[in-house]
């Protein structure tokens, strides 16, 4: 591994990306989901509902989703997966996986696992799962690589991997608007609602770093996956990218 | 082209839940299918789909850089016969499709499609007529208009998120 990575456009010590990222999330835990919703405008959730419709998820099935955060997947595969299924929330971070519980608990769904787990180091079996997920995680993770090698391990033969994130538009009209919107609104409203401009700077600037749509796709396949094909979203503001390992 | 794309995968989406959804209310058995990897090409149209056909589940991709353990090859026209019971082997002999590979894997998954209840000949007519080019068109317009209409930027990328989303759903 390098010695040094990206923490958005700064460049760190490799071996302090983690805690830095730990703090942006300590930091916007508590207010992360209104923050969501007012950022996006509502359109993360219609990104998720994509996500899970394209997880292929029955009853009985194993899922485990990454940087779970809130829960807002999780909450929804536990509903296909059911009683003789198994989800499990996971996430690098206490306060966010703390949130995700309060969160289930609010919404009266139950029988949701949660571990704290970095990405990098997913302590399961070999082929566990029939599905796994990261929604808006991946690009905070410094070793992506390890990361979808980790994933490929434990998911079963027939498994499917789902990574919805931020992505790169090839419209350049978009682009103008995304990039004056992120860069100049985002981190004000962050300031506003979450009192903490900084970590919104950091979240726009992580999305800009984070490899676009075709190199993340051959990252998948050179992760062992068989197959992956990505969808994009909002016209490339996100994507959903799907690797099968067969 | 792109928005061509886009329009394709919404229907493979579909495709695979509707697929899906057959195995587990038990109405088809793709045991036969298992582990294999069928390649699906319509003549003519960027309509490639991989059918991939594992863990009792099928993923329908439209990524075409893997091989397949079969790959067939037909026009719109033949398939919608294929789906209207004409038999394979007959198409095969006059050369009306072309199949690389093992016949029977890939008449299994004939038979899977016929049992799929979303109009897949409705589908496929709408890349070989005027309708897709029309309703491109139409949301095309569509979106300039949106974006002429609004001054307001905050109003531009929400307007952009919610069709393009909305066309992905
Ligand atoms: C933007 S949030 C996404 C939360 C949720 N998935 C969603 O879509 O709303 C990113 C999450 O990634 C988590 N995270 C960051 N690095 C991680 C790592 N190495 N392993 C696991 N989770 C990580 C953060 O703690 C945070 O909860």
């Amino acid at each position: 591994m390098k010695n040094t990575t990206h923490f958005g456009f700064k460049q760190v010590a490799t071996n302090d990306k983690q805690s830095l990222v730990r703090d942006v999330f300590n930091s916007v835990a508590s207010k992360y989901d209104l923050m969501n919703d007012v950022l996006s405008f509502g359109a993360h959730r219609l990104w998720k509902r994509y996500t899970i419709a394209s997880s292929n998820v029955k009853a009985g099935d194993k899922v485990l989703d990454i940087a779970g955060g809130t829960g807002d997947l999780a909450i929804e595969f536990r509903e296909k997966a059911g009683d003789n299924g198994q989800v499990i929330l996971s996430d690098i971070n206490a306060a966010m996986l703390n949130e995700g519980r309060k969160n289930l608990t609010n919404k009266g769904v139950f029988g949701v696992a949660f571990v704290q787990l970095n990405a990098q180091y997913l302590p399961f079996d070999n082929n566990t799962f029939d599905c796994v997920s990261i929604a808006f995680g991946l690009r905070n993770v410094t070793d992506k690589d390890q990361a979808l090698t980790e994933m490929y391990r434990i998911l079963k033969p027939g498994g499917c991997l789902l990574i919805l994130e931020f992505s790169t538009t090839d419209s350049a009209f978009l682009k103008k608007i995304y990039d004056f919107y992120s860069f100049n609104i985002m981190p004000i409203i962050g300031g506003i609602i979450a009192d903490d401009e900084a970590s919104y700077q950091y979240l726009a600037e992580s999305i800009r770093k984070h490899p676009d749509q075709e190199t993340l796709k051959y990252m998948v396949l050179d992760a062992g996956f068989d197959f992956c094909e990505y969808h994009n979203l909002s016209g490339g503001i996100v994507a959903l990218h799907k690797g099968i390992k067969v | 082209m792109q928005l061509f794309a886009i329009f394709w995968r919404k229907q493979t989406v579909i495709l695979e839940r509707t697929l899906n959804r057959l195995i587990i209310n038990g109405e088809v058995d793709i045991s036969a299918l298992n582990g294999k990897t069928i390649g699906f090409s319509l003549q003519d149209l960027p309509l490639d789909v991989h059918f991939i056909c594992t863990n009792d589940r099928v993923f329908v991709l439209s990524v075409t850089d893997k091989l397949t353990d079969v790959n067939v090859k037909l026009t719109p026209t033949v398939f919608i016969y294929l789906l209207h019971g004409k038999d394979l082997t007959e198409l095969l002999i006059q050369d009306k499709i072309s199949i690389h590979g093992d016949v029977k894997t890939a008449q299994l998954l004939v038979d899977l499609l016929k049992e799929v209840d979303i109009d897949l000949e409705e589908m496929t007519s709408k890349y070989t007529g005027d309708t897709i080019a029309n309703q491109l068109v139409k949301l095309t317009k569509k979106f300039n208009l949106t974006d002429i209409q609004s001054n307001n930027p905050l109003e531009i990328i929400k307007n952009w998120m919610s069709t393009f989303v909305n066309q992905s759903n």
